[in-house]
């Protein structure tokens, strides 16, 4: 009868959520999203606050069982100049049809580097302009209590999403776009 | 025993497996769509009436506006009333917050330096008929010196006050009212008067960049120049940049002068040339 117990007991714990750490995007935080493009003429950014999400692991092993959810309000990226803004949502990324950039992973590297910073690896898919890719990035984690910052930047080709290469005014910017993303989650209380 | 044990296993199993497979996270989307500020209209102002729009935080927005005063009807001699005279503004706008702007400008005209602030008080997103309301207030000080009159003399001083509604009908046509409230309408009439006007525009975005628009300046109540404004103008936007090239009966570009009204008919023998160019200035990128 223990024996059965116990047998049940080591079956159970892998597949379960039996202790989860959640954190997720804390809004409060000065969270910011950033493109950067490579122009001929001007190199230009957009902007944006508006990323959601969350990441939840199992107990003190992140990289066995995890999850990573991301999200992105595309409509909300400002590039500063109205015209550009609106040829982008309304031409490009489609904003009405695809309001969101969407990532979806689990944690593949957790590196303790001193006693707050980590750095991280993440894989999964990534959905943007309603095209999803595999998609993996490295990034740094800092631990300051229950509020995690991270910090992760990475290119995305532009044809990869089928985004049509903008051509602002009269030049046309480069087909691959970088990307900073430094935001705050916050942990969530134990489940 | 044995048996309660075994159904209690497969109950468990069965629960672990489905937890294994959902998402366990609590994490719900906060909010349904953007919280970006809404935008209708392109620019801060049509010609001479002002839209509902503001700027992003820490933005300057340069203007430079002529409206030429010998009519186009003078023939190609005066270059269709390019040759001028012209009265000109030049004009700084600041945007302290991504819903207030306060521009400084000063007309030629009277030496009439300007200082208005805008405030995008109210937003209504709806798909069919998103609506924004803006608070508008100024000052201008006339600083020219007149024989018998100080420069600080309060009638050389006019304060105004204005509601903006405007609205985007389908992306393409933006329409606004600004019913506007004008103190000392005309600075050397023997006594000082109001006047209250009922401003109306249209403005029609063909496509990327390109739109038309008119405007209507009635006066509604107390003292009016001649006429009422009649303005009818293309716009240019290059990312940064507009240019907007007008046809018009009011000389004046102010305000305070504008709102007091046009001193001829808007026909074809007394039509005026005017352009706008206004140019926008990043001063913080990013953040």
């Amino acid at each position: 009868m223990r024996k059965t117990l116990l047998l049940f007991a080591a079956m159970h714990l892998p597949w379960g959520w039996s202790q989860a750490t959640e954190i997720q995007v804390d809004k409060s935080q000065k969270n910011l999203v950033r493109f950067i493009s490579d122009a001929p003429i001007e190199d230009f950014d957009g902007t944006t606050n508006e990323i959601d999400g969350y990441a939840i692991w199992e107990g003190n092993e992140p990289l066995q069982k995890s999850e990573i959810y991301l999200e992105v309000d595309l409509a909300s990226i400002d590039t500063g100049i109205g015209l550009r803004n609106r040829h982008m949502r309304e031409h490009y990324l489609e904003t009405d049809k695809y309001p969101r950039a969407e990532y979806s992973g689990k944690l593949t590297k957790a590196e303790k580097q001193s006693d707050t910073v980590y750095k991280v690896a993440t894989e999964g898919k990534m959905t943007i302009h309603g095209v999803e890719n595999p998609f993996a990035a490295e990034g740094t984690v800092t631990v300051d209590g229950m509020l995690f910052r991270v910090q992760v930047s990475f290119p995305i080709k532009l044809s990869d999403y089928k985004i049509k290469i903008p051509k602002i005014m009269f030049y046309k910017i480069d087909e691959t776009m970088d990307l900073q993303l430094n935001f705050y989650l916050r942990q969530t209380k134990e489940q | 025993m044995r048996k309660t044990v075994w159904v209690g296993m497969i109950w468990l199993m069965g629960t672990t497996a489905v937890l294994a497979q959902g998402s366990q996270a609590r994490w719900k989307r906060s909010s349904a769509g953007s919280t970006s500020d809404l935008q209708l209209f392109h620019s801060t102002q049509v010609a001479n009436l002002y839209t509902a729009e503001t700027l992003q935080q820490s933005d300057i927005l340069f203007e430079i506006s002529h409206r030429f005063f010998p009519p186009v009807s003078d023939g190609g001699d005066a270059l269709f009333g390019l040759d001028g005279p012209v009265n000109m503004r030049l004009g700084l706008g600041y945007a302290l917050s991504n819903r207030i702007l306060v521009t400084l400008a000063r007309a030629n005209v009277n030496d009439n330096v300007d200082l208005w602030v805008k405030y995008k008080a109210l937003q209504i997103r709806s798909s069919f008929l998103p609506m924004i309301i803006a608070l508008q207030a100024g000052g201008a000080w006339n600083t020219q010196k007149y024989f018998g009159r100080d420069r600080g003399d309060s009638r050389n001083f006019q304060y105004y006050g204005q509601v903006i509604a405007n609205t985007l009908i389908a992306k393409k046509l933006g329409i606004g009212i600004t019913p506007t409230y004008l103190q000392n309408t005309q600075i050397f009439s023997t006594d000082t008067e109001n006047s209250f006007t009922l401003g109306a525009y249209a403005q029609y975005y063909i496509s990327f960049g390109y739109a038309v628009f008119v405007e209507w300046n009635p006066t509604i109540s107390g003292p009016r120049y001649q006429y009422n404004s009649f303005t009818a103008g293309f716009e240019l936007e290059t990312g940064g940049h507009f240019f907007k090239f007008i046809l018009t009966n009011n000389p004046y570009i102010n305000p305070s002068q504008f709102q007091a009204g046009a001193d001829v008919p808007f026909d074809s023998d007394n039509w005026r040339l005017g352009f706008n160019i206004t140019r926008l200035l990043k001063l913080k990128t990013g953040q």
